[in-house]
C-alpha cells in the first residue's frame, strides 16, 4: 500500500512536470510544427533564474515567478531572431535551434561553470497522505501543474488570443485575410512555449541538478509527449504525458536502473506505430 | 536552330559531366597520394574521417536520396561497431573479423528492415520518423551503458581485434595505418560508386519521385513502403559496416559512439556537405571533422560555441551546404535532386 502510495505520487509529480514542459512543445511543435531543438535549453533557463534567485536573494519563489518571464523573453528574442526566417524551412529550424542549444549550454556551462547549482528545499516537511508520508514540495508541483494548465486550456479555448491562435494554424493564410496578426500570434505563441518550459524548469531546479545540460532528456521527452499523446491538442499532452510519465515511474519501481527510460522509448515507439496520429488526436 | 540549340546543351552537360568526373578524380587522387607526404598522426585522421564519411554517406541516402530524415544514425552505427567489438573478442583470430563484420552488416540491415516493416508499415514519416530514431539512439546508448556484463558499460571495451584473416597458416592483419588507410579509401570510394549506381537508374528515380510526393507515387504504382524499408536496410547496414570498420582501426568502442551527439553530428556532416550530393557527406564530414579538431586543439571548450554560431550561420548563409555553395560560385556540379523537407 505505501509502495503504491509512494508510487502513484511520485508518477504525479512526474506527470505534471512533463506536461508543463511539454505544453510549449505541443504549443511550438504540435501546432507551430517548428522542430525546436532549443526547447530543452528554455527548461536550463528556467532553472538557473531560479537557482541564480536563490543564492543572490534567497528566495526561491521571486525565481520562480521571474522564470517564466526570463524564459519568454529568451523565446521572443530566438523567434525574432532567428525561427521567424525559417517557418517554411524545417530543415534549417532544425540546424539553427541545434545551434542555439549548443551555443547556450556552453555559455550558461562558461559562465557558471559544469557543476551544478544547489537550490535547497523551498517547502521542507512531509505531509502524511494515506499512511504515508510524502515530500510537501512535490505536492505543491502536482497542484501548481494543474493550476497552470487549467488556465492554459482556458486560455486556448475562452480568450482572444486562443482564437488567433487556433486560426492561425488551422489556416495562416484565411487567419490573416480576416485580420488576425499571424506573425504576431506566432511571436506570442512561441514566447509563451518558451516560458513554460521555463517555469517548469524552475519548478525542478529544487528536486533535480540544475546543470548546462539538464535540458536534453526533456527535449526527447517532451517530443515524445507530444506525439504519443497527439499533436496539437492540449488534451494530447496530458494522455501523452501520462503514458510516458507513468509508465517511467511503474518501470523504474519495479526494475531499476537507466533500463525503464529505454523500455518507456520503446514502448512510446510502438505507441507511434499504433496510433501515429496519437492516443487522443486534436 | 533547334537541333544546334540541342546539341550545345548536350555539350554543356557534357562537359559537365566530365568536369564533375575530374574533380572527383582529383580528389580521390590526393586522398591517394596524400600518404607520401602526410605525417602518422595525419593519416590516422583522414582514415578515420573516411570511415565517418562512410557513415554520413549512409545518412545522405537515406534522407538525401528517399527523404526520410534519421536522426539516429549513430544507433546503427554503434551496433556495428558493438556486434564486431563483441565478435572479435570472443572469437578466434584468424576469423573472427570476417565473422564480425559480417555479422554487423546483417545485424544492421535486420535493424533497418524490422523497423522499415513496423514503422515505415504503418505510415511513419518525416518530422514523426525522424523523432522516433531520436529514440531509438536514447534507446541503444542505454543499453549500451546499462547491459555492462556484454558491453562494458560506460567504460566500453578496448583490446579490439583490428581486420585480419587467416590463410594457409599465415595471419594477414590490417594494423599497419598505411594498408588501414588505403582498405579504407577502397572502401569508401566503392560504396560512394555503388550508392551513386544504385541512385542513377530506376530505383533512383523512384526514390526520388518518393521522396518528392509519395501519394503521387503510390498511384503511379509504386509501393512506397517496400521501396522505403529497402533504401532504410541499405543505409542501416552500410551504417553498421562504417562502425564495425571503425572499431577495429580504433581498437576501442565506447557508448558515445553511439549517443546522440554522433548522431546529430552526422546529421550536420550530411547537411553541410550538401544533402543528396553522395560525395558532399565526405567533404562535409572532413570539413566539420577537421574544424572541431583544429578549435579543440587550441581550445577545446569554445568548440560546442563556435559550431553552434557556425550551424546558425549557416542555415542564413549557405542554406544549401558547400557543393551548392560551390556550384553558385560556378563551379560544375549538378543541381542536387533531393526528397522534400519533411512536414
Amino acid at each position: 500500500m505505501e509502495t503504491f502510495v509512494v508510487g502513484v505520487l511520485s508518477a504525479l509529480s512526474l506527470i505534471s512536470i512533463l506536461a508543463l514542459v511539454s505544453v510549449g512543445m505541443a504549443i511550438i511543435f504540435g501546432m507551430m510544427n517548428v522542430i525546436n531543438l532549443a526547447h530543452g535549453e528554455f527548461l536550463t533557463i528556467g532553472a538557473y533564474t531560479a537557482a541564480l534567485m536563490t543564492a543572490l536573494t534567497g528566495s526561491f519563489w521571486l525565481g520562480l515567478l521571474l522564470a517564466p518571464f526570463i524564459g519568454a523573453a529568451a523565446g521572443l528574442l530566438l523567434e525574432v531572431s532567428i525561427i521567424r526566417y525559417l517557418y517554411k524551412r524545417p530543415i534549417d529550424t532544425i540546424i539553427a535551434t541545434f545551434g542555439v542549444s549548443l551555443v547556450l549550454q556552453k555559455a550558461l556551462e562558461l559562465i557558471f561553470g559544469p557543476s551544478p547549482i544547489a537550490v535547497g528545499d523551498p517547502i521542507p516537511g512531509l505531509i502524511e497522505i494515506l499512511g504515508t508520508s510524502y515530500p510537501l514540495y512535490r505536492i505543491f508541483v502536482i497542484l501548481f501543474a494543474l493550476a497552470v494548465l487549467g488556465a492554459l486550456v482556458f486560455g486556448y479555448r475562452r480568450t482572444n488570443l486562443g482564437l488567433d491562435l487556433r486560426s492561425a494554424i488551422q489556416n495562416p493564410d484565411m487567419a490573416a485575410a480576416l485580420g488576425v496578426d499571424v506573425a504576431r500570434t506566432y511571436r506570442i505563441a512561441f514566447a509563451t512555449g518558451a516560458g513554460l518550459a521555463a517555469l517548469a524548469g524552475a519548478l525542478i531546479a529544487p528536486i533535480t541538478a540544475t546543470v548546462p545540460g539538464m535540458g536534453l532528456p526533456y527535449l526527447i521527452k517532451s517530443f515524445f509527449v507530444v506525439i504519443v499523446g497527439g499533436m496539437g491538442s492540449i488534451l494530447g499532452v496530458v494522455t501523452g504525458s501520462t503514458f510516458i510519465g507513468g509508465l517511467e515511474t511503474a518501470f523504474s519501481i519495479e526494475v531499476g536502473g537507466a533500463f525503464p527510460q529505454a523500455i518507456v522509448l520503446v514502448l512510446a515507439i510502438i505507441a507511434v506505430r499504433i496510433r501515429p496520429k496519437g492516443l487522443t488526436p486534436a | 536552330m533547334i537541333v544546334n540549340f540541342v546539341q550545345a546543351r548536350a555539350n554543356t552537360l557534357n562537359r559537365g559531366r566530365s568536369a564533375r568526373f575530374l574533380i572527383l578524380i582529383s580528389l580521390v587522387t590526393v586522398v591517394a597520394v596524400y600518404p607520401s607526404w602526410g605525417s602518422y598522426y595525419g593519416l590516422t585522421v583522414v582514415r578515420d574521417g573516411l570511415v565517418l564519411g562512410i557513415l554520413a554517406l549512409s545518412l545522405d541516402f537515406l534522407w538525401g536520396k528517399a527523404g526520410l530524415p534519421s536522426f539516429g544514425h549513430a544507433a546503427f552505427f554503434g551496433l556495428g561497431g558493438y556486434i564486431y567489438g563483441i565478435i572479435t573478442l570472443h572469437l578466434d583470430p584468424a576469423f573472427a573479423s570476417i565473422v564480425g563484420v559480417l555479422a554487423a552488416v546483417v545485424a544492421g540491415a535486420l535493424v533497418g528492415l524490422v523497423l522499415g516493416l513496423f514503422l515505415l508499415r504503418a505510415g511513419v514519416r518525416g518530422a514523426l520518423f525522424l523523432i522516433v530514431t531520436v529514440a531509438l539512439t536514447q534507446i541503444s546508448h542505454q543499453v549500451a551503458t546499462s547491459w555492462s556484463s556484454v558491453t562494458g558499460g560506460d567504460s566500453g571495451m578496448i583490446g579490439i581485434q583490428p581486420l585480419g584473416v587467416g590463410l594457409f597458416s599465415k595471419n594477414f592483419v590490417l594494423t599497419d595505418v598505411l594498408g588501414q588507410y588505403y582498405f579504407v579509401l577502397a572502401v569508401a570510394v566503392g560504396l560512394l560508386g555503388f550508392v551513386w549506381w544504385i541512385c542513377r537508374g530506376r530505383y533512383g528515380r523512384i526514390l526520388s519521385a518518393i521522396s518528392n510526393d509519395e501519394h503521387r507515387a503510390q498511384t503511379l504504382g509504386i509501393n512506397t513502403t517496400i521501396q522505403l524499408t529497402t533504401a532504410l536496410t541499405v543505409s542501416t547496414a552500410i551504417a553498421a559496416l562504417a562502425g564495425a570498420l571503425y572499431v577495429s582501426m580504433a581498437g576501442f568502442m565506447v557508448p558515445d559512439l553511439i549517443g546522440l551527439v554522433l548522431s546529430i553530428e552526422v546529421v550536420m556532416w550530411v547537411l553541410v556537405g550538401s544533402r543528396g550530393s553522395l560525395i558532399g557527406a565526405f567533404i562535409g564530414t572532413f570539413f566539420v571533422w577537421r574544424l572541431s579538431q583544429e578549435v579543440s586543439s587550441f581550445e577545446p571548450r569554445l568548440w560546442p560555441l563556435i559550431i553552434g554560431a557556425f550551424f546558425i550561420a549557416m542555415v542564413f548563409l549557405f542554406p544549401g551546404g558547400l557543393i551548392e555553395l560551390a556550384r553558385k560560385a560556378g563551379l560544375p556540379f549538378k543541381q542536387i535532386r533531393k526528397g522534400r523537407v519533411p512536414r
